[in-house]
């Protein structure tokens, strides 16, 4: 009977990849992997809401959402690219001649093909993200429609300016009920302006002589900030205007107090 | 002049030369391919904005959904009279005059058509505009169309000019005929394309 | 007696063919027949007949002025170039009498030392040099633009300069780094450089090599111009109805594009037909250097790109004239189409500036790090499936237009799409780094900082792609600082890292490590200051281009400006470097980098026709490592 006490058995899968993390490039990189994917982690999840504005409507939310997560989720990418990046300057030589050359590694089909899928997948999710939230906004713009209070916003060179139709009130600052969806049909009256009330989240472009429209919700009262977001002219950077949304009992008295009537 | 032999230049060979000749010629041609695209996006987009009803306003005139293809036709003549002649030494000196000629008369074709544009309006101050962007996509049109008969021209009058001369080395002015091929025939094809489009009105 | 003087040795004939117009050509004739024609075509157009009113001409209205601007700047164009001695080539095609072989020595600036970098010099070496120098100016000019800026955002409320030179300066400091950055890597490196590393004599195209370079050089006065015609209103994009009611300032950016636009196709034709009809013997498509491969690419996809933004300058310029109506919704035309025109163009356009400084980066990367590129095919892949998918994502500038909401959809699947083949360029890099030990030289260090730079770049574009978070975004300073960290901190951190790498030879020195070093952190740390404080603003919910900002802003704005300034300190140390070692540096042997590709085996001063024998290729650049 063949004796084979002494042979020597090729490593199961699970001991080469642990052998594979005991090589010191590997064990510093992921070290390194684990810090950078936190430091993204944290930057996603602390830096943009401290610095973003009050979030009062959906759209708001959701943009602010789209940039927590899709930092959470590019962490781990960001982790491995910066990892081996900061591995191998650590290894650097210095010094007026060449090192010796590395491992001749010309490709590793296995690692494109990973690579590639998790890049698509990555992008598939971002996209399923994305064409979920329009979906849901412009059903929700579609089932408000007959609720909504219409706001027609002109832009000029420089200055907003808001007509509410069914209030019979046109103003320069932008009131709104909480809790009421809006439509507001946007135009201009010369260049091209965009306008944008930030706390709420949504944008469009003031064209001439064509009306563009978005859909919204304001959800908490306070004040906002209506900016413009198309360069338009020399006063750009003024084309600025005040507004809040208040509880409806409070708009309802503004509107008559501009001279409008309610309902 | 003796002295000329002193100096010499590496030439690669003739079919070399002239093949990527022709393939930048070829690369020129997708450019101005871009730029035919440009103006026949501008023209069925804005026709299909339609802002403000004035593509076409009320009672201004356009022209004929055939005039267009008038002025393709020499073009596509001088493209068919090109290739008669390209590898035939004996009929050259005849089609290469004729392509400059029908290229010549292109072009004044082209002129005149924007001599009488009809959808001109002044206002009191006697300033001129081009009334709706149907009349706007025209005229560009119609002035690239210009441009493209008078440089085919100048195209035009060097073959000929070079087919009457004697000692320019033949092979590499065979393939220039072939790479100004390339060029007649994209331009026959860019007026029957920008025909096709004002047929659109 | 400099690098530059040395040409040829004296045994060989000098060419001075006699009686040749060529010979009494330059940079200064051009100059003078270019204003001589500029002149001429603004005293014929201020009286002519194109200037309507009953037949007299009327100097107040907008209308003419703009026609008398254009036909004076396109003139000065066309004149220089009459000058230069440009048409001397086609004039002898046409009348059957081609160049001589000494008139073609002649051009090619044989036994003319220093003074051919002033005339129509077909070497492609001298082009490469000539378009670094034009660069160099480009970017000096472009970022003191931009200090400007900073200092003027610097506090709240603060007016540094006036509201129009604000604007101005915004649209203009704009307009001249997208010009700088389109040619910053295929100018100087895909001119001289390029044409060595396949193994040519020269480009395909000599004559129209020097073409492109001095037609560029004619739009740079044109576009300084506007200075003194009142500036633009605009940004770069320059929106119409916007650029329509303009003053005359604005004449001096369309003719400069439309210019420019004849520049880039001729160049991007000659680099392609250079690269694909030209190879050496042996130089099969898997053996060519990735930095060739990106620079063919760029160029190939900028070919059928820059027309669309000429057509879009051609009829704003017709709109300022002849009033047609393309953008004027009361004449049927619209400003969305403006906008589609430009995107169409604009989005290709940032790829064509992106991929050449990604390519000489990962030329770079094999010879520091001594492994092999990892997997090239994958690095063409990606440079290829960019350049295929950026034709197809224009409208994700668009999605807050209002011009086509159903579509939004479509444009972010494609434009999400376009991070695969990304996401293959940093698989490249890595990988070409894995297991390495890098020699970490300034180029090298330029790779460095690419990867950190293009990860946020290409993150923070993940944002801006996905429609609602756009709804947000689009307009403010996150938007600057998302296009900032990927055109510059990849484009031209790669055009650095490639000026460093290349410098040796295409000057003969050693650039100044110490200057470099230095230079380098300035600018990275400064970089990421400026635009990190940006970041901020953004979502803080500062709009773009503007000229003050509310309190809330002063903190982001503050330490943005602050970072300007160590941007400004670190590129006035590299153009002092590049400069000085130009005369003063070390001498460089002929391949101090290691490297394998082509142009490491030419002397310095690189041969007139590069190669006495042209190389026969048996192998990829690329064979480093032990155990190939």
């Amino acid at each position: 009977m063949a004796d084979h006490s002494n042979e020597v058995l090729a490593p199961t899968p699970g001991e080469r990849l642990a052998n594979f993390f005991k090589r010191k490039d590997v064990a510093r990189t992921t070290v390194l992997f684990f810090l950078w994917t936190v430091l993204f982690i944290v930057l996603g999840l602390f830096f943009y809401p401290k610095w973003m504005p009050e979030i009062m409507s959906k759209e708001m939310k959701s943009a602010e959402s789209i940039m927590i997560w899709f930092t959470v989720i590019s962490a781990p990418i960001a982790g491995i690219v910066l990892a081996i990046t900061t591995n191998a300057f650590m290894n650097m030589h210095r010094g007026d001649t060449p090192p010796e050359d590395g491992p001749a590694i010309r490709t590793h089909g296995p690692i494109v093909a990973i690579w590639t899928i998790g890049s698509l997948v990555f992008a598939l999710v971002a996209i399923a993200w994305g064409l979920i939230e329009i979906n849901s906004q412009a059903i929700a713009a579609a089932s408000d429609a007959k609720s909504a209070i219409t706001v027609e916003v002109t832009g000029s060179q420089w200055l907003w300016t808001f007509n509410y139709p069914a209030q019979g009130i046109e103003t320069h600052d932008l009131n709104l009920p909480v809790g009421v969806p809006v439509i507001f049909d946007v135009k201009s009256a010369d260049v091209n302006h965009s306008f944008w009330p930030v706390q709420l989240g949504v944008k469009v472009d003031a064209n001439a002589q064509v009306t563009t429209v978005i859909h919204t919700t304001p959800t908490k009262i306070g004040a906002i900030d209506v900016k413009c977001a198309e360069l338009c002219g020399l006063y750009h950077a003024y084309m600025e205007t005040n507004g809040a949304v208040m509880s409806q009992a409070d708009f309802n008295a503004w509107v008559v107090a501009q001279g409008g009537h309610t309902a | 002049m003796s002295h000329d032999t002193e100096f010499h230049v590496h030439h690669d060979s003739d079919a070399a030369v002239g093949r990527r000749e022709r393939l930048g010629v070829r690369l020129l041609i997708v450019a101005d391919g871009a730029f035919l695209f440009s103006m026949i996006f501008s023209y069925f987009y804005l026709r299909n904005l339609n802002t403000n009803g004035a593509w076409l306003p009320k009672g201004v005139k356009h022209f004929s959904t055939g005039s267009a293809w008038l002025v393709a036709i020499p073009f596509v003549v001088a493209a068919i009279s090109h290739r008669l002649g390209q590898e035939n030494k004996k009929t050259r000196n005849l089609t290469s005059l004729v392509t400059l000629v029908v290229l010549l008369v292109g072009g004044y074709l082209q002129w005149h058509q924007m001599s009488k544009m009809p959808f001109l309006v002044k206002d009191d101050g006697g300033v001129v505009s081009f009334n709706g962007a149907y009349a706007s996509n025209w005229v560009l049109m119609a002035g690239s169309g210009i441009f493209h008969y008078f440089l085919g021209a100048f195209i035009a009058l060097g073959i000929l000019i070079r087919n009457r001369t004697t000692n320019l080395p033949y092979e590499l002015d065979l393939w220039r005929q072939r790479t100004a091929q390339s060029w007649f025939t994209w331009c026959a094809v860019a007026a029957c394309l920008t025909a096709l489009t004002l047929s659109v009105i | 007696m400099s690098t530059l003087d040395k040409v040829h040795t004296s045994s060989r004939p000098v060419p001075h063919p006699k009686r040749s117009l060529i010979t009494r050509l330059h940079m200064g004739t051009g100059v003078v027949v270019g204003v001589l024609f500029a002149a001429i075509a603004y005293s014929l157009l201020k009286n002519s007949v194109l200037t309507y009113t009953d037949g007299v001409a009327d100097p107040l209205s907008p209308h003419n002025n703009n026609i008398v601007l254009l036909g004076a700047m396109f003139a000065w164009s066309i004149g220089f170039m009459v000058g230069i001695g440009a048409f001397i080539g086609p004039w002898r095609w046409l009348i059957g009498k081609d160049l001589t072989d000494e008139e073609i020595l002649y051009m090619a600036g044989d036994g003319q030392g220093t003074k051919r970098y002033f005339k129509y010099c077909t070497d492609h070496k001298v082009v490469g040099i000539q378009y670094l120098v034009g660069v160099m100016t480009l970017l000096g000019v472009g970022g003191t633009m931009a200090m400007m800026i900073r200092t003027n955002l610097a506090r709240p409320g603060g007016h540094f300069v006036t509201a129009t030179v604000y604007n101005s300066l915004v649209g203009l400091h704009g307009i001249t780094m997208i010009i700088a950055m389109i040619i910053v890597a295929t100018g100087p490196f895909g001119n001289y450089i390029m044409p060595i590393m396949i193994g040519a004599y020269d480009m395909a195209f000599p004559r129209l090599n020097a073409l492109s370079w001095w037609v560029l050089f004619t739009a740079i006065p044109v576009l300084c111009s506007a200075w003194f015609l009142g500036g633009i209103p605009t940004g770069w994009t320059a929106y119409a109805p916007l650029s329509v009611q303009a003053g005359p300032g604005m004449n001096a950016f369309l003719a400069t594009i439309i210019i420019f636009a004849v520049s880039t196709a001729v160049a991007g034709m000659n680099i392609t037909t250079t690269v694909v009809a030209m190879r050496t013997k042996g130089m099969k498509w898997n053996r060519v250097p990735i930095f060739v491969i990106g620079s063919t690419i760029s160029v190939a996809l900028a070919i059928p790109a820059f027309p669309t933004f000429m057509v879009a300058m051609i009829m704003t310029s017709l709109d300022r004239t002849f009033n047609t109506g393309f953008f004027d919704a009361n004449m049927g035309g619209s400003g969305w189409l403006y906008a589609n025109l430009f995107w169409i163009m604009g989005h290709p356009e940032v790829y064509v500036i992106l991929i050449p400084g990604v390519a000489a980066l990962m030329e770079i990367a094999p010879v520091f790090v001594r492994k092999p590129l990892f997997s090239y095919n994958a690095a063409i892949m990606g440079f290829a499936g960019i350049a295929g998918l950026s034709i197809l994502v224009w409208a994700h500038h668009m999605y807050i237009a209002g011009w086509a909401p159903s579509l939004n959809g479509a444009f972010m699947v494609t434009t999400e799409m376009i991070s695969i083949p990304t996401g293959l360029l940093f698989l490249v890099l890595i990988g070409t780094m894995w297991r390495g030990k890098p020699w970490m030289k300034l180029p090298m260090l330029s790779v460095i900082a690419f990867i950190w730079d293009f990860l946020i770049g290409g993150i923070t574009g993940i944002y801006l792609s996905d429609v609602p978070a756009d709804g947000y975004l689009h307009g403010s300073m996150f938007v600057t600082a998302h296009f900032h960290f990927t055109l510059m901190g990849a484009a031209l951190t790669g055009a650095i890292g490639g000026l460093a790498y290349w410098y040796p030879k295409m000057t003969g020195r050693m650039l100044n490590e110490r200057a470099g070093y230095i230079s380098f952190w300035f600018v990275q740390i400064g970089f990421n200051v400026v635009f990190f404080g940006m970041f901020m603003a953004g979502a803080e919910g500062q709009p773009r281009r503007v000229m003050d900002y509310a309190a809330l802003y002063k903190n982001s704005n503050l330490i943005s400006t602050m970072g300007a300034y160590s941007v400004g300190i670190g590129m006035i140390i590299l153009l002092w470097a590049v400069i000085h070692s130009w005369r003063h540096g070390k001498v460089a042997p002929m391949n101090p980098w290691g490297a394998k590709t082509l142009e490491w085996t030419v002397p310095y001063p690189v041969p007139l026709t590069n190669f006495d024998e042209l190389p026969v290729i048996t192998s990829d650049p690329y064979g480093y490592g032990k155990g190939k």
